[in-house]
């Protein structure tokens, strides 16, 4: 265990599944390293205001409580390093991590990298990206004021943001590939009174154009298969989630949609790998329910890495015999 | 403590555009989660780059005017700036090691020291020569009976001159690096 690039538990993902993950192997005296690609504290990040996590009866913003996770697992020693991992595979005893900047060697790994937003993948989207196409509207809906935007999508969240938008902008299209919502009853009550909002049913978006910034929208019409246009300034995404599972199908079992199958250990179909989070198949998707998974990963990985390090002292025992 | 500069709808020409110093400014909000990520990482930069590389922010809700101008649509948007040019840009919260980076690559290209400047100014001149030495000989190909013309003859000396003061420049760059 000498090597710098050796591990006992490597954990994937920096959000609040991982950061708990990382906070209880640590203390449990393993030796870990969480690798996270980009900024730590996963989705909350875009959360203004937390409400319902416990311990905080005021609320809490998602960057001040993720950077509060963050403090307390490297209190207690969790090592953490900005990359992104491409491939796990699978040894005899070990898994190699191989990242954008190296390798590692781990007895174990828990994969807490959560999901990120569906993309419509259509000719502008990556363009605009930041000028006009967004993928959260809390964040980005207040920087169009007074303009007219839409938003894709008819689940909980794409009405969320269109009545978010409302009170920014001066008109939010609602463009659904159905002719009626997935949302709450409740939400499309809101959604139906709202005299801001209009609803294009039926309708697909083909392509996003404009100059640096969004200005038109092409449209397809699956019921009279018409195509037209609509002149907006912006286009919010709210299609759904997909999980990060891209670089672990060799390894472990997903589920169609791409989530990993765990027991209530958070031990996934290959031992040695946990995963817990929204990555994981039938997550709660709330905070509470990411640092519960990730406590139960981690100390389910320690119980492994002890009877893994167990069977590996015998065989040396045997080989020196 | 950061060295920051706070910059509204009045400064920012005088802060930004007429710096001496590359510049970059963070488009922000106080209602943006991912922008307090960020501004810990710029607040740190401020300090260790400090008289070498100037670091702004520009709260959106405030400075409109600014932020209709730039077309910010999302924040945190980090853009960089160079003699009053926008150069480059950040969008969304990154690592501290992509910002980094970034600040790195501009001042490999754009020194703020007196020879490195007047490096990149030759540089950028020995190239724009070339180029259009290149589109004239191509032209040159495509085109019959140049020489009976005494205008095309001139242009044609003129352009021989040039290109060998523009060796000149060569080796000049050369002795200067």
């Amino acid at each position: 265990m000498a090597n710098k690039n050796t591990k006992e538990c490597i954990i994937i993902g920096g959000g609040p599944a991982g950061l708990t993950a990382g906070l209880y192997a640590s203390r449990a005296g393993l030796k870990s390293l969480l690798i996270e690609r980009g900024i730590f504290g996963g989705q909350i990040v875009n959360s203004s205001l937390v409400e319902n996590y416990p311990g905080f009866p005021d609320g809490i913003s998602g960057s001040e409580l993720s950077s509060l996770m963050h403090q307390q697992a490297d209190k207690y020693g969790l090592e953490t390093q900005n990359a992104e991992v491409i491939k796990v595979n699978r040894g005899e005893f070990y898994y190699n991590v191989f990242t954008t900047e190296e390798t590692f060697e781990t007895l174990s790994v828990i994969i807490t990298c959560g999901s990120e937003y569906r993309k419509l993948t259509i000719p502008g989207e990556e363009k605009f990206l930041g000028y006009g196409v967004s993928y959260c509207a809390t964040c980005d809906g207040f920087l169009f004021r007074d303009r007219e935007v839409a938003v894709v999508g008819g689940g909980d969240t794409a009405i969320t943001d269109a009545l978010e938008l409302t009170r920014h902008v001066k008109k939010v299209y609602v463009i659904h590939r159905r002719d009626q919502l997935r949302a709450s009853q409740i939400l499309q009550q809101r959604a139906f009174t709202e005299p801001k909002l209009d609803f294009i049913w039926n309708t697909v978006v083909e392509e996003i154009k404009g100059g640096k910034v969004v200005k038109e929208l092409k449209l397809y019409d699956l019921k009279t298969e018409n195509h037209f246009s609509l002149q907006v300034s912006g286009l919010f995404v709210a299609i759904g989630l997909v999980p990060n599972t891209q670089y672990f199908a060799n390894v472990i079992k997903l589920d169609k949609t791409g989530y990993i199958y765990v027991d209530e250990m958070m031990a996934t179909s290959t031992p040695g790998i946990f995963a817990a989070g929204d990555i994981r198949r039938n997550s709660l998707r709330q905070v509470a329910a990411s640092v519960g998974d990730g406590a139960t990963a981690a100390m389910s990985t320690f119980k492994y890495v002890q009877e893994v390090e167990d069977k590996i002292s015998i065989l040396n025992h045997s080989h020196r015999r | 403590m950061s060295k920051v500069v706070e910059i509204t709808d009045q400064n920012f020409k005088e802060e930004v555009l007429n710096s001496d110093l590359p510049t970059e400014v963070d488009f922000w909000a106080p209602w943006c989660g991912p922008c307090r990520m960020v501004s810990p990482i710029y607040d740190k930069l401020s300090e260790e780059y400090d008289g070498r590389f100037k670091f702004c922010k520009l709260n959106v809700d405030e400075n409109q005017q600014t932020a209709m101008k730039y077309q910010i649509m999302s924040i945190p948007m980090q853009m960089y700036f160079v003699d009053g040019q926008k150069i480059n840009e950040i969008l969304g919260a990154v690592p501290e090691l992509i910002i980094r980076n970034m600040v790195e690559s501009i001042f490999k290209d754009f020194p703020t020291d007196e020879r490195g400047r007047l490096r990149v100014i030759l540089n950028s001149w020995i190239q724009h020569n070339k180029e259009y030495s290149k589109k004239f000989s191509r032209w040159m190909q495509k085109t019959d009976n140049v020489e009976d013309d005494a205008i095309y003859h001139s242009i044609l000396q003129a352009v021989q001159e040039m290109e060998k003061a523009n060796d000149n420049f060569s080796r000049l760059l050369i002795e200067l690096q």
